[in-house]
């Protein structure tokens, strides 16, 4: 278990030091809360397009973060040599692959939740927005835009003055940071906020993370055998391509995933499509974690 | 002590091969070595002979194509051999983004060391290599040097009985070089078994019992040390407080009696012993 646990540590720490992760984290937790201040038409919700800015922003920017990490700890360690140290110990290969891949996962489970709560306090800045037009103020909620926004850039600040006085790691700090005042900035928007609080996203918004977390697996597999570029070309093709037999067996079709639009006009996603959501993920990461350890184990290390 | 060696590798061969399985280069044909229990052997050879092939075999990184490898009687890839192994990579392959501290920890976890006495054995590691001062430093920061004493120290954080060490002075000033060819002494004297590497012969020479060159793949040499390099057919004096005249002196006479020619020179103090002594120590 010490094995493991030293194998996942090292593996998330890895996927949030990596300059790229801090900018994926500030750019999408920056673009959730302003893009719907920005927006001209509300499609005849006033919470339609945050939310479905914030599930965007967690499949493009979670797909980029997925794949990058995966490719980066995995592929990287074992062209840099760091996977030999470890192998040559009292490693499994088996360990080490799921250990790895479930470290980006966590990573990855960190950038969830600060997009979730992220989507959940924008959509209330947004249905708050639409009761101040009615009163004849302005569409958008400023309190609530101010402290999502501010609270985040103030995320990254913490980490710049952490590491300047306290040698602290920048980028796993800001990431670290900026996910944490993403709980404060949404009790600070419920605490303000008239309407109530869609806390019903949150399992789309986990199911669409479990789609998601299918490409950390898949792209921690194709790593072991291939070199980065083509990983990113074959995720990146993968992804347009999973509609069609029999990629589609093999990989996410992002449509079983994306259960926003249920919640038009007040619905909400069955617990039936919930559920098969988890399940294919489910299935499709251990699929893909069982290719993964084949490839590593039959693979020579030089 | 059982009798089964720590290392033992019979016929051992490996071709290496492109992507449509044609061979590409034959690196190791057919090695033979024994390594026992408590030697320090030292793998010589020129850059492409298969020092670091046959190193990867021995660490089940790569298969072999033909031929057996055995650490202490068990196959390279079991835990049970690997328990009992460190490995000192020819570059030290390090997380950039850990400290020296976290990485000597993150070794500790792999070798299966938690909680107090993981802590009190990388204390001792970061004193014994020389970097407790820069114990919380960020290792992508280190200097070549630096980096491989934590890779050093990171090898021997379990304790292993069989010590492979791929080039271990690589990128160390001579006072680094001499403390780590007192720790291969030292380790010697507690019967870990070193298998080590080095282009610097005379580093080699220094600490290694028993040495093998690799040419082309094959073992052109094997021995005890001091048998290959020792000449019995010729003999060397040294006498303390003879001058030059009376060094020709006795030159002459020792010439005169058994009919042969007598060479003599003055002892010299090796460099790395003149260098430590000038700079003090160093760190």
């Amino acid at each position: 278990m010490r094995r493991f646990r030293s194998l996942v540590r090292s593996a998330t720490l890895e996927a949030l030091a990596e300059p790229l992760s801090a900018v994926l984290f500030l750019v999408a937790l920056i673009a959730v809360p302003l893009l719907p201040a920005f927006h001209c038409h509300q499609f005849g919700e006033a919470g339609r397009l945050p939310r479905e800015c914030g599930f965007s922003a967690l499949l493009v920017f979670g797909i980029v973060f997925a794949t990058a990490s995966a490719v980066r700890v995995i592929g990287g360690e074992l062209s840099s040599g760091t996977a030999a140290a470890a192998l040559a110990r009292d490693v499994s290969r088996l360990l080490f692959f799921c250990a790895k891949v479930i470290g980006v996962l966590v990573a990855f489970a960190l950038f969830s939740v600060a997009v979730g709560l992220s989507t959940v306090a924008s959509v209330a800045t947004a249905e708050m927005g639409e009761v101040q037009e009615r009163l004849g103020y302005a569409h958008v909620w400023l309190p609530g835009l101010v402290s999502m926004v501010v609270l985040t850039l103030a995320g990254f600040a913490l980490a710049a003055v952490l590491n300047r006085f306290f040698r602290m790691r920048f980028c796993v700090t800001a990431c670290l940071s900026v996910s944490g005042v993403q709980a404060i900035a949404l009790a600070l928007v419920a605490a303000g906020s008239k309407v109530p609080m869609q806390w019903s996203l949150l399992p789309a918004l986990a199911a669409l993370a479990a789609g998601c977390g299918v490409f950390v697996v898949l792209a921690g597999a194709l790593a072991v055998r291939l070199p980065p570029a083509a990983v990113t070309t074959g995720i990146a093709l993968a992804a347009l391509s999973s509609f069609v037999w029999p990629v589609r067996a093999m990989l996410p079709d992002i449509q079983m995933f994306w259960l926003v639009d249920s919640y038009s006009y007040g619905g909400a996603p069955a617990v039936g499509q919930l559920a098969s959501a988890f399940a294919v993920g489910a299935l499709l990461s251990a699929f893909w974690l069982a290719v993964g350890s084949i490839l590593l184990e039959r693979r020579e290390i030089p | 002590m059982s009798s089964v060696p720590a290392i033992e590798i019979k016929g051992l061969r490996k071709t290496f091969r492109d992507f449509w399985l044609r061979p590409v280069a034959e690196a190791v044909r057919g090695i033979d070595l024994t390594v026992e229990r408590g030697d320090v052997f030292g793998l010589l050879g020129p850059n492409g002979s298969g020092k670091s092939t046959t190193i990867k075999l021995l660490l089940g990184l790569l298969a072999p194509s033909a031929g057996t490898v055995r650490l202490f009687g068990l196959p390279p890839r079991t835990r049970a051999a690997r328990s009992r192994l460190g490995y000192l990579p020819e570059l030290s392959y390090l997380h950039p983004f850990l400290t020296a501290r976290e990485t000597l920890h993150y070794y500790a976890g792999l070798s299966g060391m938690g909680g107090k006495t993981a802590k009190a054995r990388c204390t001792e590691l970061l004193e014994q290599v020389g970097l407790a001062a820069v114990a919380n430093r960020a290792v992508g920061g280190f200097s070549k040097g630096m980096a491989r004493r934590v890779a050093l120290a990171a090898a021997l954080v379990a304790k292993p009985e069989l010590l492979i060490l791929d080039e271990p002075t690589s990128g160390l000033d001579p006072i680094g070089t001499r403390d780590v060819k007192d720790l291969i002494r030292s380790l010697a004297r507690d019967g870990v078994t070193v298998l080590m590497t080095s282009h610097l012969l005379g580093d080699t020479e220094d600490v290694c019992t028993k040495i093998a060159i690799l040419s082309k793949g094959q073992v052109a040499a094997f021995g005890r040390t001091d048998e290959l390099l020792t000449r019995k057919q010729d003999a060397r004096f040294t006498i303390a407080g003879l001058d030059e005249e009376q060094a020709k002196a006795f030159a002459a006479e020792a010439s005169a009696k058994f009919g042969r020619e007598v060479l003599f020179d003055h002892p010299r103090v090796p460099l790395e012993e003149f260098f430590a002594e000038t700079v003090g120590e160093g760190r």
